[in-house]
């Protein structure tokens, strides 16, 4: 093997592995995120794609309030200090674009990250 | 031999270059900011430019539409016209009689009149304002509708009057819409250009790419269950929604869903969602947010021939689920139903 031959080869092999390495960020995605929060600030985040359960204790506006990610990719108010509860009886959230939203509370659960590709939800 | 490989390599070594930049150039991460706001929540998710900057104006813009239009907030004009009511014209800003100009234009689309700001008196009857559900008798209803009607409204350039004392108006039906129409004027202003905003308003959506993305996909929410029945895709748009799983109250297991139906005084029946697509013009956010109220209070017949009326004139799509949870659509757009396994 000639010299010149193996500066082709290291350049190839480099150009190559650049391209695999730029693939790799660009296909990095955050697993599907769970975000809480209260009065536009972050109080939580769940990884949705845990096959651990999980309840969280928040401090709404009004008062306390029971989040429960069940370890199968949703997440749920169970309990809440509101008088509508219509945050309880909300579907639970599991894809980009769901919520549940606790509007007397000021407590909103939205889901980030690229899940099923879908870009927004019309609701 | 070695003259041969040497184009090659060269263009392997370029071919490298650009994948990595493309690679790294799509790499910014979104910056997603939430609000409470008309009573829900205004979601901003940002791809590029000054993110948080954007986000941040992007709510003061949807606050003062608020501030301008709310039903409750003491500041407000249509506080100041509500509380005339019967007494009075009340001086107004311009852009709040363009707005009113606007949305009583809207209700004269549809001859079966389905969507009406002064339908309000009904809605409270129905105690979708205090949350205080009921179901009113029937000549209640036909009572209270005979004042709560646009024909009530007197509109010139700077004021506006209610004729009867009892008649209200609510711009709740258009307000979030508007917001978006707001919201998207100054996006195209901003610099440096953001690669991508997504405004989601409490159902009503803004997709924004200063025109540079066009195959958006955008999730049908399942009307009874979890997650999506299917998805569109569309270039930049408004897209509005109005569905009977939103605000509702059940009595005897009937639902009775927050969007009455302007020509009857009973909450719309027909669908479980209506989804306008409008394009990117001036007020086709707060046209948007109107016609999805037409529609959703509309027979399939009626939805045909109103899409032929309206196709011409920014309407993109529409994306309807009927009463029996069957899924259509109206105009150029494809609707692809999520596979059950």
């Amino acid at each position: 093997m000639k010299r010149s031959d193996r500066i082709t080869a290291v350049v190839i092999l480099t150009a190559v592995a650049l391209v695999v390495v730029s693939w790799i960020i660009m296909h990095r995605t955050r697993g599907t995120m769970a975000v809480v929060r209260v009065d536009s600030k972050v109080v939580a985040t769940v990884d949705l794609t845990s096959r651990e359960p999980q309840t969280l204790h928040i401090t709404g506006a009004l008062g306390p309030l029971v989040i429960v990610a069940d370890g199968k990719g949703s997440i749920r108010v169970t309990e809440s200090t509101c008088l509508d509860h219509i945050c309880v009886h909300t579907v639970p959230a599991r894809s980009p674009g769901d919520q549940v939203i606790c509007v007397p509370n000021r407590m909103v659960i939205t889901i980030e990250g690229k899940g099923n590709g879908i870009d927004a939800l019309a609701q | 031999m070695r003259k041969a490989i040497a184009p090659i390599v060269a263009l392997i070594v370029v071919g490298a270059g650009l994948a990595t930049f493309f690679a790294l150039r799509t790499s910014p991460e979104p910056l997603t900011s939430a609000y409470f706001l008309m009573d829900t929540v205004l979601t901003v998710k940002t791809t590029g430019g000054d993110a948080a900057t954007i986000n941040e104006h992007l709510h003061a813009l949807a606050s003062n539409v608020d501030s301008m239009t709310s039903y409750y907030k003491s500041e407000s004009e249509t506080v100041r016209v509500n509380a005339a009511a019967g007494k009075g014209p009340v001086s107004v800003s311009p852009e709040y009689a363009a707005l009113l100009k606007a949305a009583v234009a809207m209700e004269t689309i549809d001859p079966g009149r389905t969507f009406d700001i002064a339908i309000s008196p009904v809605s409270s009857l129905w105690g979708f304002t205090t949350k205080d559900f009921r179901v009113p008798a029937a000549k209640e209803i036909s009572d209270t509708l005979a004042y709560s009607h646009s024909d009530q409204l007197v509109l010139s350039d700077t004021t506006v009057q209610l004729r009867d004392s009892r008649a209200r108006i609510d711009l709740g039906g258009v307000a979030k819409g508007y917001s978006l129409d707001v919201i998207e004027e100054y996006l195209h202003t901003v610099k440096p250009q953001p690669r991508q905003v997504i405004v989601d308003f409490g159902g009503n959506l803004l997709l924004y790419s200063g025109g540079r993305k066009r195959d958006w996909k955008i999730g049908i929410r399942d009307p009874r269950g979890q997650g999506i029945i299917g998805y569109v895709r569309s270039g930049d748009a408004f897209v509005a929604t109005s569905g009977d799983y939103e605000r509702y109250f059940e009595r005897d297991g009937k639902r009775y869903c927050h969007i009455i139906d302007p020509s009857t005084g009973y909450p719309g029946t027909l669908n479980q969602s209506a989804t306008v697509i409008t394009d990117i013009q001036p007020m086709h956010g707060a046209v948007g947010d109107a016609l999805g109220k037409v529609f959703f209070c509309s027979t399939a017949e009626t939805q045909r021939s109103l899409f032929q009326a309206v196709q011409g004139q920014g309407t993109v799509g529409i994306v309807i689920v009927d009463a029996a949870g069957t899924p259509s659509t109206l105009g150029p757009i494809t609707f692809v139903p999520t596979t059950t396994q």
